[in-house]
Parts: C-alpha cells; sequence; structure tokens
C-alpha cells in the first residue's frame, strides 16, 4: 500500500477565460481523514471532479492509489468511493436495486453484495424503506449517497460537502461514520462547514480562487497559524484600554468587543504577566482575563482573508 | 469496454420501469392499425360527405391492401423516425442533467461502455417497436382487406429499422454533445429535415441514406427503388455515428 493515497500536481484547470485551479498540489496520506476547505468557488468541486475522472486537468496529473487517474482510468476507480455534492439517483429505483447496480458497477455480485447492501442500508438508517428514490427527502439522498459510496469498501473515499444538507443528527451520523472509516479508509472531504473539519479531521488543506493557501495536519496548523486571543475586560473604558495595550510587543491586533477588548497575541505568557501589571499601575480594576483557543475558523479566516489581500 | 452488463442490464430495467418501453411500440401500433383502417373507409367518408349529399358521386378505385401500406409507409418515414429523434433526444444529456452519469461514470466505468448500453438498447428498442408494427400492420390489412403480403412488408418495416437505427444513432452523438434535450431533439429533426432535402437529389437517394425515404415506401408499396445502397450505409452510418458519439462522450465534462 502506498504512503500517499491521492497526489495532485501542479494541477491546472480552466474554463474558458476563468482559471479555476491554478497550480494545485497536494498530497493526501493513505489513512488519514483529510479535510479539504476553502469558500464557495474556491475549486473544492472541481478537484474532486478531477481525481474523480469526471473531468479534466488543462495540466499537471492526479495519482489515486498509486496509479494514474483521468476519465479513462477505469481501474484507478475501482477502489474510490465518491459522494458527490448533490447525487442524482434513477427515480424509478429504491435503495437496495440503486446499491446492488452501483455495486454490480464494482464488478460485485451474489451474496457477498447482498450482504454489503443490507449493512450499508442499515447504516444510512434505510431499512425496510420501500419508497421509490424519487420521493426520497434530501437528507435520504444524502444518507444513500453515502452508502453507495461505501459499497466498494473503498480505499479512498472523495466526499464533496458531505453534510451541506443535512440536518443535525444527519451531520452528526455521517460525521461519526466518517470517524469510523479512521485508518482502514483515505477520506477525502470537502466543507466549508469548519466545525465539521474540526471534528474529524486528521489533516487539512486550504484553498482560495484555485490555490493551495495551506496544507499541513490540524494540530500543526493551529500551532503554525492560530492566534491566540486573550478577551479583557476592566474598569476603564475599551478605548483607553487599546490605547495602554498598543505598545506591548506580544500584541498582534486588538478589536473592541461588548464590554472589553479581544487582543490577538503571539505570546500568551508575556500578555498574561505584562497586563495584570500595567493594570495595576494604572490602578484598573480587572473584571475578566480569559484566554481562547486558537480555533481553525480564525485561521481559516487569516489565510482566506490574506490571500484575497 | 468496462461495466457493459451491467449498464445494459439497467438500461432494460429502465425501460420496463418507466414508459419509455411503450411509447415508441405504442405509437407504431397505433399507425400500424390506423393505416388499413382508413384506406378501408377512405371511399366511404369521402361518399357520405356533403358532396353526396348534393348528388355528387365520387369515384374512388376499390381500396387495396396496397392503399394500406403506402399510408403505413408515410407514417413510418414521417411521424415515426420523428417519435424516434423526439424519444432519444435525451439518452445521454439526461442523464448528465440529472446527476446519475456523475454517480455511475466515478465508477469503474467506461465511457463507451456507458453510451454503448444506451446505443444497445435503444436498437433494441427500435427491433421491438419494428415488430410490433409489421405484426399490427399485416393483422389489420389481412382483416381489412383478406390479403397482406408478407415479404413486402418485411422489406419495408426493415428498411425503417434501418432508418431508425441511423437517427438514433445520430440522436446519441447530438445528445452526448448537447445538454439540452429540447435543444438536442430540434437539431435531430433539423439533421432528419435535411435528409429529406437530400433525398430529392437522384445521385444521393440512390446511394446514401437519404435514399431510405423512398425505399421504405417503395418497399411497401410494391415499386422499384434502390434498396440495398441506402440500406448498406445506413448501417454504416449508423455505425460511425455511433463510434462519433463514443468519442463526443469521452471528451464531456460531467
Amino acid at each position: 500500500m502506498t504512503s500517499v493515497a491521492l497526489e495532485l500536481r501542479s494541477v491546472t484547470k480552466q474554463f474558458g477565460d476563468k482559471l479555476a485551479l491554478d497550480n494545485l498540489s497536494l498530497s493526501v496520506p493513505t489513512g488519514s481523514v483529510f479535510g479539504f476547505l476553502g469558500p464557495n468557488g474556491a475549486g473544492k468541486t472541481t478537484t474532486i471532479r478531477i481525481v474523480a475522472g469526471l473531468a479534466r486537468a488543462t495540466a499537471g496529473t492526479v495519482r489515486v492509489l498509486g496509479g494514474s487517474a483521468g476519465v479513462e482510468a477505469t481501474a484507478a476507480r475501482a477502489g474510490v468511493g465518491y459522494l458527490p455534492d448533490v447525487p442524482g439517483f434513477y427515480s424509478w429505483m429504491d435503495a437496495r436495486s440503486f446499491l446492488r447496480f452501483a455495486g454490480e458497477l464494482f464488478g460485485l455480485s451474489g451474496r457477498t453484495l447482498e450482504e454489503r447492501i443490507d449493512v450499508l442500508l442499515d447504516l444510512s438508517g434505510l431499512v425496510g424503506v420501500t419508497q421509490r428514490l424519487g420521493e426520497y427527502s434530501r437528507g435520504m439522498r444524502q444518507r444513500l449517497g453515502l452508502a453507495q459510496a461505501l459499497v466498494n469498501a473503498p480505499q479512498l473515499l472523495l466526499l464533496d460537502e458531505p453534510t451541506s444538507a443535512l440536518d443535525p443528527l444527519g451531520r452528526k451520523n455521517v460525521l461519526d461514520m466518517v470517524q469510523s472509516l479512521r485508518g482502514r479508509t483515505t477520506v477525502f472531504f470537502s466543507t466549508h462547514i469548519l466545525s465539521d473539519v474540526e471534528r474529524v479531521c486528521d489533516s487539512v488543506a486550504i484553498i482560495n480562487r484555485g490555490r493551495l493557501i495551506a496544507e499541513s495536519s490540524m494540530d500543526d496548523l493551529l500551532r503554525q497559524y492560530g492566534r491566540q486571543w486573550i478577551r479583557l475586560e476592566v474598569e476603564a473604558p475599551p478605548c483607553e484600554m487599546a490605547q495602554a495595550v498598543a505598545g506591548f510587543p506580544w500584541l498582534v491586533e486588538s478589536k473592541e468587543v461588548e464590554g472589553g477588548l479581544r487582543l490577538a497575541v503571539r505570546d500568551v505568557r508575556a500578555a498574561q504577566k505584562a497586563v495584570p501589571e500595567m493594570l495595576a499601575a494604572r490602578g484598573w480594576g480587572l473584571r475578566r482575563f480569559e484566554v481562547e483557543e486558537a480555533g481553525l475558523e480564525d485561521v481559516f479566516v487569516q489565510l482566506v482573508g490574506e490571500a484575497a489581500e | 469496454m468496462r461495466g457493459f452488463a451491467p449498464l445494459f442490464r439497467k438500461e432494460l430495467r429502465e425501460m420496463r420501469r418507466t414508459a419509455r418501453l411503450w411509447v415508441l411500440p405504442g405509437i407504431m401500433l397505433f399507425f400500424a392499425l390506423t393505416a388499413p383502417l382508413l384506406a378501408k373507409l377512405t371511399p366511404i367518408l369521402l361518399n357520405s360527405g356533403a358532396l353526396a349529399e348534393e348528388g355528387v358521386v365520387i369515384q374512388v378505385a376499390d381500396p387495396t391492401y396496397l392503399d394500406a401500406y403506402r399510408s403505413f409507409s408515410q407514417n413510418l418515414t414521417q411521424l415515426m423516425i420523428m417519435a424516434v429523434i423526439i424519444a432519444a433526444g435525451g439518452l445521454v444529456s439526461g442523464e448528465v442533467r440529472k446527476g446519475t452519469a456523475a454517480l455511475v461514470l466515478a465508477k469503474p466505468v467506461s465511457r463507451a461502455a456507458f453510451v454503448l448500453a444506451k446505443g444497445a438498447s435503444q436498437a433494441l428498442l427500435v427491433l421491438v417497436t419494428a415488430l410490433v408494427g409489421a405484426a399490427g400492420s399485416w393483422a389489420a390489412t389481412y382483416l381489412a382487406f383478406g390479403e397482406a403480403p408478407v415479404a413486402a412488408l418485411v422489406a419495408g418495416v426493415g428498411l425503417w429499422t434501418v432508418m431508425a437505427l441511423l437517427f438514433s444513432a445520430a440522436m446519441l452523438v447530438i445528445s452526448a454533445g448537447v445538454a439540452s434535450q429540447p435543444g438536442a431533439a430540434g437539431i435531430g429533426l433539423g439533421a432528419y429535415a435535411l435528409l429529406a432535402v437530400l433525398s430529392l437529389w437522384s445521385a444521393a437517394k440512390r446511394f446514401t441514406p437519404a435514399g431510405l425515404f423512398d425505399a421504405v415506401y417503395a418497399a411497401l408499396a410494391g415499386e422499384s427503388a434502390s434498396l440495398l445502397w441506402p440500406a448498406l450505409t445506413g448501417l454504416v452510418g449508423a455505425g460511425l455515428l455511433l463510434t462519433g458519439a463514443v468519442a463526443v462522450f469521452r471528451t464531456r465534462e460531467i
């Protein structure tokens, strides 16, 4: 088994004058749950469509599970499962017949396929549902979409915005399912829901306007880009407080918020020492001093904002 | 051509589970049954109108099975081919638009298998339609006139089958490249009109599929016409168009 399940090298995709992907390179480690983040229109779906063999890169190479990917690379897709953002089904089929059809496309048949269908129907909460797929709700379609993506027990699972159409319970089920695949299946998970990524992903890449702006493990990303914030409330007007902290070298920026300041700091320890000294010198009483942990949302806003500038 | 067998089975089930299996054979049966009936009733209808009340008698020769076959042949080359074109307009583009093609083609399935499974199922539907038409026309003509030569009917419907296969293959190419079903049907009808115009040119009528218009009529009406070349070039054309459909679909982004 290769140590990299999915690799993109200098992938460019052009639609007429529009550059959808600009020299995109990334590596997805085998067994990881990889979050692929970006604002709407960043190029996430285009990337996944190229990896899934539904679209062609204008330039660059894509390797899936050690082999070349592409529209005609059918063998490379044997170990891949794919759930698009809006899965389309044959409205005249029911869930079992669709999963059987999906399995047959992977060359599965007989008892093995039927047993796998039973497990997947159970997993997606569709046991005993006899409705035709044309009558399914969006949530049901999404759950069936995930089930069909798992029918071949894929080594690489491509999920394009898998939770965006789901209610909180459906979202939890999908995320639990993704988490349960960790180590066995590599999951490439595109989304703009940052809390989903924080919950299940161990590695992450962020793209904006078709360009990769960050790629690393979640921990490294937060360590590297995550600013820590301090919520500070004292017995003084916020504008005076802002002036008082302005000269400290550990301060990155300060924002006025209701009742006080929110300070982005590069050295929490230094701030923890300096702020009480400053308050004592000015005779201001302390109401609140709270260190907020760095989150993916801050990193995302910071990186995407910087890229936009 | 990986994935052809399950895709072909899906196409057959889809035809059975949706109205697709019944539409073309149904229209064909309607024309097959009504052509002899209209041929039989035409003299009676002509003499039962207002002119008859005024004492005018219209002399019409007694209708024969040939009148029924001629009327049937006109419906075959006009309305039935248009029905084939419209019905096949969304064969590929419909799946792309609905998103089903994306789920299928992200699996280890070749684009060629996807198109050819549709081509094979459509060819089967055309054959079933032709059989229904031939059987219906023979039965209705025999009941109406007491005779219905099988050889002429088989030749005429056989040539129509070639024509329907040609237009089905053309629709696969168009549908593989054009996103909209009405748009694809419109282009298909344009191609039909072009071939009909081409059939006015004697050389084209003799050596190309444009001759199928006349050939179907001639076979059913017992007249002489060039049958071999239009049939052969029609079949070769259908094969080439099918290959073209695969090539076009290979370049399409889903």
